[in-house]
């Protein structure tokens, strides 16, 4: 009797609002509720490592001076992404990232793959003033991040707040997060063998803003930078080839 | 393990049509009842009724 | 002016009590933190307020007659801040334009720096300008086509200034840096938790005035803004949940990861489109445009229709913002087909809306408040076939990633969403202020020209811009090697960019036109008008056309 049933809607007000959930709802239930089972398809990746607390610093400062307005982090299965960046991303590749940074504009290039691709040193110059090292581009001049010093202290409630939303961080990482920030940016400190025990021998542990007084906040944001793409090697053993999008002056 | 990914998928694809279907359905039995047209018809005009104040 | 209650003006009072108390709280927990600056601001806000209701505490009781009349007061203060953050949220986005051509224009500032300006630009003009003028004219509509008053005086104050604490807290917060970086929803999760607050006031006092109509049948601009405020508390709670550092912390971390976050939140950002800048602006549109044009809606059943197709299909389509990503491929399919369907529900509404005006196209020649509602009409039609046709998965292949997403957004942003609020605020202004007329007609024409060309400017510049970068980022040589370096396409846009930013400040300072006309109207008696101070004031634009002279 949907007749009947819509006199009575259109007479209360709450009926009609529960018709509008019912109608709205339904799109987002169907198309979110099986992300949740993806785990059954992707194949676990064995190599795959989570963030230092210095990588975290340096994205949450990547999120905070909105960096993802400008860069994606997602290179999309089309060949000419594969070639100018490097190969497609994969859905394990941001398992741990809270937020994703997938973008959705690329005013300057996509920074999926960008890890190890230029020198600390290009980062760090490039990040002070960009039109020192291109000429041409437009990205605004960030220097105030090797002058500010890093917050070391909110780092174990950092990595604690990862873990509750899933990143699987151990109690002895979350205690030892601020020394390891230190360590990984502080070479020949004693902390820092405790990083690359913890978080494994491909951690990159350098002076990244090449000043060996402080950790600053420029040495967060270029060891994350330097790690981008870097966390597994899964999607450079990914077969499978890109889309070939029609080439327009073919 | 019943509840796999590619059953969910399946599923949550197949109920979605039928939901969309029936809502459908429904959506237009209520827009064309004729008992609904006076009200319709009533609704199209009454924003052009006086509206200094509120009814009593 | 208030007619609050002694009863009201004590609930106020303990309410903003509380609140600075809560202000004092967070400004004491997070006296280490980002977060100790938003207490002092949160504190502040609510003292000034206190202020001002105390200052009328010891006036005359109000006059039981009020109950007789419409409840304007909100909607008047509503007007005056969606001016104002129309105003400051262009301006914002006329300078991030220029940084994009000029990038030495943040003068070597964090705060003024493109990745921060930018949101607070789009959240200053999407929240700040869309939803108070989204909740000024509901307050309008809902008590005029219910022909009863809203449900009671305080919580319409609770719902706007609580609902301005909100974006005064989330812009300034992009500016010092709180960000969960999840676009169109980068507050923070204190903010987010006093947003749902306030929209569950806002839903409550919104039914319960439903509720009290002498209609028998809720009329369907009604319709719109109740699936507004509902489904963007759904979209808004499902995309906030997060973890926070701790109490005295301003950061947060989404419990979604990866994927699901990447699905989660275009299912909130398209949707957010869908629910914040159509279904309410839709509802205007529905109410203002008949209004005006002195015209009922060309077919009333379509309306309906296209209400219901809205609200289903809308919820499907977000995928599309993942063409060719990791999400899974029959996600993006679903995703596609559906924001092609979406072209159906949306096109009969701008079709209803235009042909409602057929017959009447004089009346759009002479006035251009109803130009503006016309053109807006017209827009929605364009972004919304655009929108469909860039959901498809080749074409977003070229267009995603680049300005034409940027142009696709602001012939709905500024085309689209300002035109109709700006038509609408033309006809609620002398409505609401009991004025024949507004101030000037000619600086309404003079307004609307101004958004048109600059929409105009601003979106071919897009169209371009995003196109030929599109075009080169996939250009191949003979030899099958990649053309053009980023840089190259990057230097290609530099003249676009600029041209763009001349669009967004003419559309900048038609704004500016556009308050000064609200604020003369308003300063200028209405002398004519309220001959009898007793008798419920005659203010029928119905009988009292008010073309453009």
């Amino acid at each position: 009797m949907p007749e009947l049933m819509h006199k009575k809607l259109e007479r209360s007000a709450t009926g009609f609002m529960l018709a509008i959930i019912a109608a709205a709802s339904v799109g987002g239930i169907v198309e979110i509720a099986p992300l949740f089972t993806i785990d059954d398809t992707v194949e676990t990746v064995s190599d795959m490592r989570l963030y230092t607390p210095l990588e975290l610093a340096g994205r949450d400062i990547y999120v905070r001076e909105g960096c993802y307005a400008c860069h994606s982090q997602m290179i999309r299965t089309l060949r000419d992404e594969v070639e100018r960046y490097g190969p497609y991303s994969l859905a394990v590749e941001s398992q741990y990232d809270h937020p994703m940074l997938w973008g959705s504009k690329r005013t300057g290039p996509d920074l999926a793959r960008v890890g190890g691709k230029y020198s600390d040193f290009w980062h760090v110059a490039h990040l002070n003033n960009p039109r020192d090292v291109v000429p041409e581009s437009n990205m605004p001049s960030y220097r105030w991040l090797g002058t500010t010093r890093l917050k070391l202290s909110d780092l174990p409630l950092a990595l604690r707040a990862q873990r509750a939303v899933g990143v699987p961080y151990s109690d002895e990482m979350i205690e030892n997060a601020a020394g390891d920030a230190y360590g990984q940016a502080m070479p020949d400190s004693e902390q820092s063998s405790g990083v690359t025990e913890r978080y494994g021998e491909a951690t990159q542990v350098s002076a990244f803003d090449a000043v060996m007084t402080n950790v600053t906040e420029m040495d967060a944001l270029v060891a994350y930078l330097q790690v981008l793409g870097q966390l597994t090697r899964a999607a450079y053993e990914n077969t499978a080839a890109p889309e070939q999008m029609p080439d327009p002056d073919n | 393990m019943a509840l796999t990914h590619e059953t969910l998928v399946e599923g949550s694809k197949m109920w979605g049509l039928f939901y969309l279907i029936g809502f459908s359905i429904c959506v237009l039995i209520y827009t064309f009842l004729p008992s609904n047209r006076k009200r319709f018809e009533r609704a199209e005009k009454e924003i052009f009724d006086e509206d200094d104040a509120p009814w009593k | 002016m208030v007619q609050l209650t002694t009863r009201e003006r004590d609930l106020g009072a303990i309410i903003l009590i509380a609140l600075a108390v809560l202000g004092i709280a967070m400004a004491a927990a997070g006296r280490n933190d980002l977060l100790g600056i938003h207490g002092a601001m949160v504190l502040l806000y609510s003292l000034v307020l206190l202020f001002v209701l105390l200052s009328g505490a010891f006036g005359a009781p109000p006059s039981p007659g009020r109950l007789t009349r419409y409840y304007d007061d909100p909607i008047k203060i509503g007007v005056g801040l969606t001016l104002f953050w129309a105003i400051f949220g262009m301006f914002i986005g006329v300078w991030a334009a220029a940084q994009l051509a000029w990038p030495s224009l943040n003068f070597d500032t964090s705060w003024a720096s493109f990745g921060r300006i930018r949101p607070a630009h789009t959240s200053g003009v999407i929240f700040g300008f869309g939803g108070n003028a989204l909740i000024t004219t509901s307050f309008h509509v809902v008590q005029r086509t219910s022909r009863a008053r809203l449900a009671d005086q305080l919580s319409p104050w609770v719902v706007l200034f609580g609902y301005n604490l909100f974006c005064l807290i989330a812009i300034s917060g992009y500016f010092l840096g709180v960000t969960q970086s999840k676009e169109y929803a980068e507050a923070e999760w204190y903010a987010d938790i006093w947003l749902v607050i306030v929209w569950v006031t806002y839903f409550i006092l919104y039914v319960r005035t439903l509720a009290r109509r002498k209609e028998p049948h809720i009329y369907v601009a009604n319709w719109y803004y109740l699936a507004f405020i509902i489904v963007v508390a759904i979209l808004h709670i499902v995309n906030n949940l997060a973890v926070p550092l701790s109490f005295a912390h301003a950061k947060s971390y989404t419990i979604w990861a990866g994927v699901q976050d990447s699905m989660v939140q275009w299912w909130y950002g398209h949707n957010a489109v869908a629910f914040f800048l159509t279904a309410g602006f839709l509802a205007m549109l529905y109410y203002y445009l008949p209004k005006r044009a002195e015209r009922p809606i060309f077919s009333y059943r379509l309306s309906i229709l296209s209400f219901w197709g809205i609200t289903f299909f809308y919820m499907w389509a977000g995928s599309h913002h993942l063409h060719y990503t990791a999400l899974p491929h029959w996600v993006q399919n679903l995703g596609m087909t559906f924001s092609v369907m979406l072209l159906v529900p949306s096109w009969a509404s701008a079709g209803n809306a235009l042909l409602t005006l057929n017959g009447a196209w004089h009346k759009v020649r002479d006035d251009a408040t109803l130009r503006f509602i016309m053109m807006a009409a017209f827009f929605y039609g364009l972004s919304t076939f655009e929108g469909s046709f860039l959901a498809i998965r080749p074409v977003n292949s070229l267009s995603h990633y680049t300005d034409w997403t940027v142009g696709h957004v602001h012939a709905g942003a500024l085309g689209w969403v300002a035109m109709i609020t700006f038509g609408s605020l033309y006809t609620l202004v002398p409505a609401i202020w009991k004025r024949e007329r507004m101030f000037s007609a000619t600086l309404v024409e003079v307004h609307f020209w101004l958004a048109l060309i600059g929409t105009l400017i601003y979106v071919f510049a897009m169209w371009n811009s995003g196109i030929i970068q599109g075009l080169m980022w996939r250009t191949y040589s003979p030899d099958d090697t990649l053309v053009y370096s980023f840089v190259d396409t990057l230097v290609a846009m530099y003249p676009y960019y600029i041209a763009r930013t001349f669009g967004g400040l003419l559309f900048l300072i038609g704004a500016i036109v556009a308050a000064y006309n609200v604020w003369m109207t308003v300063r200028t008696p209405a002398a004519a008008l309220s001959l009898d101070e007793d008798l419920p004031v005659i203010e029928h634009p119905g009988a009292t056309p008010t073309p453009a002279e």
